[in-house]
């Protein structure tokens, strides 16, 4: 247990080193002291703003869904309000409806025909037929059927 | 084997001799080691759950969130010619319930859990809103089901006020729902749909596949509680809406025809009648009426006898409209013209059968045009027996008979007529008047277009066109026609046809329209026995013509079935004058018949309405009524009598 076995390189590790040239000195100042905590502050406050940032998105994320949830529910009911409108435009248009509530505010069917033959025309045919082929003849109501329309 | 016992031997002093602290690292070690192990064991896992099967679950968890919606298409609509509108899709509210929410129950652990409602409460709350008898209600409330239907395509309104009750197990779901502003007007060509939205009858199965449009989905993602995930998934793939259609049919024309139509039935205590309008230069069918009508929005009270278009479907002997054919076919032909003249006797014989003249005149001999004028059998016969079979075969399906016109509509009938080869000893008499052969009233409507074109046949057709994406009419291409018969022998028909609405003896008087020249035939048929060979005493009356005379631009035809009386001159020609002069105005045809000056129409409506004043007054001073309605006297002072 007393005899000690060294290996060569243990040897030639405790061997005293040889004596170096003396380095160069030079005067330095007062190290600066380390901010620790303000890169702690720094650090918690990236990180805070980063998690606000984040949250922040979501919720505007949120709340802008919510909102195009609402919009998408308006435009819905809007469609749904066109769509019966344009129905019950028709059924108001319907010529038996007309017939029918004609006949109930006392009106008679009319006569037979009788056909003019007008010696010039007259005043109000270019007005007639200016408004006719304007905008204010367009029914917004119907498709573009032809070009007159 | 002999060294396990020896190294044994060796180790367990080695043990004994170790220190302490060599022992705790030696357990620190293994521990260490059995912590290494766990973690690896932990981050194989973790690699496993996050690259290599990192898909699956994902699919997994996406599986959970997400969910599809179905957003049903929205159906295109149906236009007449001028875009209005005769069939569109609302909004409707179909009303279902889960019954399990009327009976007690018990949760998965045992517990019992107490009806939410009682049915009959539920059924007599609802069956005032949805105008339902609460006791089929509630019968529907105690089904033992899961789901049940208790409304379906109601008004969007009565889904709303259900869906304010909150009632418990009672839910309002949004479908689609067909209606037909115009109700009857034009059912028969616009057909319906079904509860789900398939095209069942009419222009709606005819082109149900342009019509649905494609549904579209909504692909969201939901939280257990089923709120959709705000910053999840969200893909919508919108619906595709509908093609619009738009067909010929013009409204304002449609609903004269369907007033004569019905006035027709009730006036002469008709089985049906069926009135054809055509637009010469295009084939437009501007209206196709049949009455008895019915209302496709609440078609379950109706007979579905009445669903059919009987313009298209049903086929009939046309009778005595069919003489202009075959006279125009022997002119085209140079047997006879216009002008020429025959003896005509009171009858005449072929083969075993023998033919005459309704009304037999005096006269030996008639231009063709008196045998148009007075409808001649006999006359008709003798220029047919010149034809022969073949030409008169040739012509006549030339003319449309015998095929589908083409113009769309599901269920066409191609009509009847034997090819000439089969044709029997006596057939060419009958054929040659409209007996023996067969048409659908479109079809003849169809061949007098071709005459009023100058001859060259004019296909029907009932499709205008579809709307396109931006709105505008993308119209169908328009079928070309043939020249049956040249223009000089058309003109020729036509002022034959004319004679007989405005000659004097001609058959068609009632058909004149004011301020018009009109051109058509009569006819009168008596219907095939259903019951075997040969005829039944019932009629068929029609009228076939077009104006204005000299340039035509509108066809009507028009068939009576079964009238009393059954002249096609006393029932069919005033629907004809009916509707002809409503299509006339409405597309704003000038006149060019008997029009007068706006001096002359003054004159005469101020002696007309001085007229009525006089015999008003006369009424008013044999038998003075004693007070007004407020209790004054109804003496006119001097200040409201005029000159």
């Amino acid at each position: 247990m007393t005899a000690t076995t060294v290996s060569p390189l243990r040897r030639e590790r405790v061997r005293p080193a040889a004596p170096k040239a003396r380095p160069d000195l030079r005067v330095v100042g007062e190290p600066r002291p380390r901010h620790t905590l303000a890169y702690a502050l720094v650090l918690v406050v990236l990180v805070g703003a980063a998690v606000f940032g984040a949250v922040s998105l979501n919720a505007l994320g949120a709340a802008a869904s919510v909102e195009a949830r609402t919009l998408d529910a308006e435009v819905r009911a809007a469609e749904r309000d066109y769509a019966m409108l344009v129905a019950e435009v028709a059924s108001l248009e319907d010529p038996g409806r007309i017939r029918s509530a004609a006949l109930d505010l006392g009106m008679v069917p009319a006569g037979p025909a009788r056909v003019l033959v007008l010696e010039r025309n007259l005043p109000a045919d270019g007005v007639v037929a200016e408004a006719l082929h304007g905008d204010l003849g367009t029914d917004p109501l119907k498709p573009l059927l032809s070009a007159e329309r | 084997m002999t060294e396990q016992p020896r190294r044994r031997f060796i180790r367990a002093p080695r043990i004994l001799s170790r220190s302490g602290e060599q022992v705790a690292v030696r357990r620190i070690r293994w521990l260490l080691g059995i912590y290494g192990l766990l973690i690896a064991i932990v981050f194989a896992q973790l690699i496993s759950i996050q690259v290599v099967d990192a898909d699956d679950y994902a699919d997994r968890s996406l599986r959970q969130r997400e969910r599809t919606i179905a957003l049903p298409a929205v159906r295109g609509r149906i236009y007449d010619r001028d875009g209005d509108v005769l069939a569109t899709s609302v909004d409707g509210a179909t009303i279902y319930a889960d019954p399990r929410a009327y009976r007690p129950g018990e949760t998965a652990d045992g517990t019992p859990v107490p009806a939410a409602a009682a049915a009959s409460e539920v059924a007599a709350t609802l069956a005032p809103i949805m105008d339902r008898d609460p006791a089929e209600l509630e019968a529907r409330l105690e089904q033992d089901a899961h789901f049940v239907y208790l409304g379906r395509q109601l008004d969007w309104s009565v889904g709303e006020q259900i869906d304010a009750l909150d009632l418990p197990g009672v839910a309002v779901l949004r479908e689609p729902k067909r209606i037909y502003p115009g109700s009857a007007l034009a059912a028969q060509v616009v057909g319906f749909t079904g509860i789900d939205g398939d095209g069942l009858q009419g222009m709606e199965a005819q082109y149900d596949g342009i019509l649905r449009g494609r549904p579209g989905t909504l692909l969201l993602e939901r939280a257990p509680g089923g709120l959709d995930i705000t910053s999840g998934i969200r893909e919508l793939t919108p619906s595709t809406v509908g093609t619009d259609l738009v067909l010929t049919l013009d409204r304002d024309v449609q609903h004269a025809a369907e007033v004569a139509a019905s006035s027709a039935v009730d006036g002469f205590d008709a089985n049906a009648a069926t009135v054809v309008v055509l637009e010469v230069a295009t084939g437009d069918v501007l209206a196709m009426a049949s009455s008895p009508g019915y209302d496709p929005n609440a078609r379950e009270q109706d007979d579905q006898d009445a669903w059919r278009n009987r313009a298209i479907t049903d086929v009939f002997e046309p009778g005595s409209t069919q003489k202009a054919l075959t006279i125009a076919a022997a002119i085209e032909e140079g047997i006879v013209t216009a002008d020429t003249t025959m003896e005509v006797p009171d009858q005449v014989r072929v083969a075993s059968s023998t033919f005459r003249d309704l009304y037999p005149t005096d006269e030996p001999t008639m231009t063709v045009g008196d045998i148009m004028e007075r409808s001649s059998n006999v006359g008709t016969i003798q220029i047919a027996q010149e034809l022969g079979d073949q030409r008169l075969d040739h012509y006549l399906r030339a003319f449309g008979y015998g095929s589908p016109t083409g113009s769309g509509f599901p269920g066409e009938a191609s009509g009847m007529l034997m090819p000439h080869e089969d044709w029997w000893s006596t057939a060419r008499p009958p054929i040659a008047i409209g007996h023996g052969a067969a048409d659908s009233l479109l079809q003849l409507a169809g061949s007098y277009a071709t005459l009023a074109n100058d001859g060259r046949s004019v296909a029907p057709r009932v499709i205008r066109g579809t709307i396109g994406d931006d709105g505008r009419l993308e119209p169908v291409a328009a079928r070309g026609g043939q020249q049956v018969v040249s223009p000089t022998t058309a003109r020729q028909v036509q002022q034959l046809l004319e004679r007989v609405v405005s000659g004097d003896r001609g058959t068609g008087s009632l058909a004149a329209v004011p301020g018009y020249t009109a051109a058509g035939k009569t006819g009168t048929a008596r219907k095939p026995a259903t019951d075997g060979p040969g005829y039944s005493d019932e009629y068929v009356a029609t009228f076939a013509g077009f104006a204005p005379a000299h340039d035509p631009e509108i066809v009507v035809a028009v068939m009576v079935d079964e009238p009393t009386p059954y002249y096609g001159g006393l029932v069919a020609a005033p629907i004809f004058r009916e509707v002809m002069e409503a299509a006339l105005i409405a597309r704003r045809v000038a006149p060019d018949g008997s029009a007068t000056t706006l001096p002359a129409a003054m004159d005469h409506a101020r002696a007309q309405a001085l007229a009525d004043a006089e015999a008003a007054q006369a009424s008013l001073d044999e038998d003075p009524p004693p007070h007004g309605p407020a209790g004054a006297p109804l003496t006119p002072t001097a200040t409201e009598t005029g000159d």
